[in-house]
């Protein structure tokens, strides 16, 4: 079983500290999804775990041997980057056919059988230079790269941001086709978190540079709750319980709740307790009301 | 097999009731194959992890059953237990919270027994 160790990774830029310490394992054979606020840090994650960047302290790790410029362990990891018309210096004038052609010689276990399946289903115009391709087109090409790569772990920074809703929901079914054939393991950060919740099996929060919360996505949902009702009631109902997020209107109260082991909210008429979903979660979690100024 | 998945409950129990609810409704018959977690994980698009959360709760509870090899068949006497199941649970989902509202709104229990034997006549 493949691994994937950062271990204490730090990104500065100038005097900003973009990653400070990171700690993460991926695990071979998950589906991982990575999210966090605009400017959180992800991207620069994701480009330094496949060595599109390099760390300025720290180490990343596959299976024991350095990532970094390390052809040996490069040709098991594919990031697909986020497209946009001005990609590059000149890559806007590529035409997609081009681009596709590099990309399979980049990667070595490319399917070109896939490529060809993929190409269709989504209607691409592959004589169509990068520079004029629609949001969703561009989506679509970094969909094809990182499918088609067939590399153990493979990263999409925002694969659906310029897709329609349509085709989100048919890229997520498409991951979890390749997924249960190829037991590939995906990392995919989005900012439409709903969507992916229920294929992500882990999820890992990344705020302001450090990891926030990395756990099983199911797990998480379980313990998090939202307790409303009268103030005092309220109070009574939470006290002890972690709240990472409050609202108040009037004598009314709504808190959020991440529950450890054993612990729960005892039921009461008073009160209503409801389950809450990710993107709540990750709101509570990272929301302005949590100390943050930006 | 094709209820919408929501947001008021764990995937993995709805993905649980949904072949509770076929094998009850006849949908899914005794000794016949039911899809596998894979199958279920890309027809709802959800983490294979998540669905084989589900089928194998029915595992436990013998509802459902391996054959090595093959898959996944629902056992003889499923909808039986399941019946069973959901008469044993019966109390605590739906009495326990007719009795909170209830009594939130001050409807006595009297009242309540009244207004269940009216429906009884309708």
């Amino acid at each position: 079983m493949s691994e994937l160790v950062a271990k204490g990774v730090v990104k500065t830029y100038g005097h900003k500290n973009v990653l400070q310490d990171v700690d993460l394992t991926l695990e071979s054979g998950k589906i991982y999804g990575l999210i966090g606020r605009n400017g959180a840090g992800k991207t620069t994650l994701l480009s330094i775990l496949t060595s599109q960047n390099p760390a300025s302290a720290g180490s990343v790790v596959f299976d024991g041997q350095p990532v970094w410029e390390n052809p040996e362990v490069l040709r098991h990891l594919c990031f697909s980057r986020e497209l946009n018309q001005m990609t590059g210096n000149n890559a806007n004038a590529m035409k997609v056919k081009e681009y596709l052609r590099i990309a399979a010689t980049f990667f070595p276990y490319w399917d070109s059988e896939m490529e060809e399946q993929l190409v269709r289903e989504f209607d691409l115009d592959v004589k169509k230079k990068i520079s004029k391709l629609s949001k969703g087109m561009l989506s679509m090409v970094t969909i094809i790269v990182a499918f088609c790569s067939k590399a153990e772990f493979t990263f999409l920074d925002e694969p659906v941001a310029g897709l329609d809703v349509v085709a989100r929901e048919r890229f997520y079914e498409l991951l979890v086709e390749e997924y249960t054939e190829t037991g590939r393991t995906f990392v995919v950060s989005t900012h439409i978190i709903e969507e992916a919740a229920e294929v992500l099996e882990e999820v890992i929060i990344l705020d302001q540079g450090k990891i926030l919360l990395k756990e099983n996505t199911q797990d998480l949902l379980e313990r998090s709750v939202h307790i409303s009702g009268h103030e005092d009631d309220v109070n009574k109902a939470a006290a002890g319980l972690h709240i990472c997020r409050e609202e108040h209107m009037g004598r009314s109260k709504g808190v959020t709740v991440l529950l450890e082991k054993g612990q729960k909210v005892p039921e009461s008429a008073d009160i209503t307790i409801q389950r809450m979903n990710l993107q709540k979660i990750f709101v509570a979690l990272c929301g302005e009301e949590h100390g943050h100024d930006r | 097999m094709n209820e919408i998945l929501t947001q008021q409950k764990s995937i993995y129990i709805q993905i649980r009731e949904m072949i509770e609810n076929d094998i009850l409704r006849d949908v899914l018959l005794e000794e016949e194959r039911v899809p596998s977690t894979n199958e279920l994980a890309k027809l709802y698009a959800i983490n294979p992890a998540t669905a084989a959360k589900g089928v194998n709760l029915l595992v436990d509870e013998e509802i459902l059953y391996k054959r090595r090899g093959i898959g996944m068949f629902v056992a003889k006497g499923a909808k039986r237990r399941i019946m069973e199941q959901r008469k044993a649970h019966f109390y605590d989902d739906y009495v326990k919270k007719l009795l909170a509202e209830a009594g939130s709104l001050g409807i006595t229990k009297k009242e309540l027994i009244t207004m269940i034997e009216q429906s009884r006549e309708d």
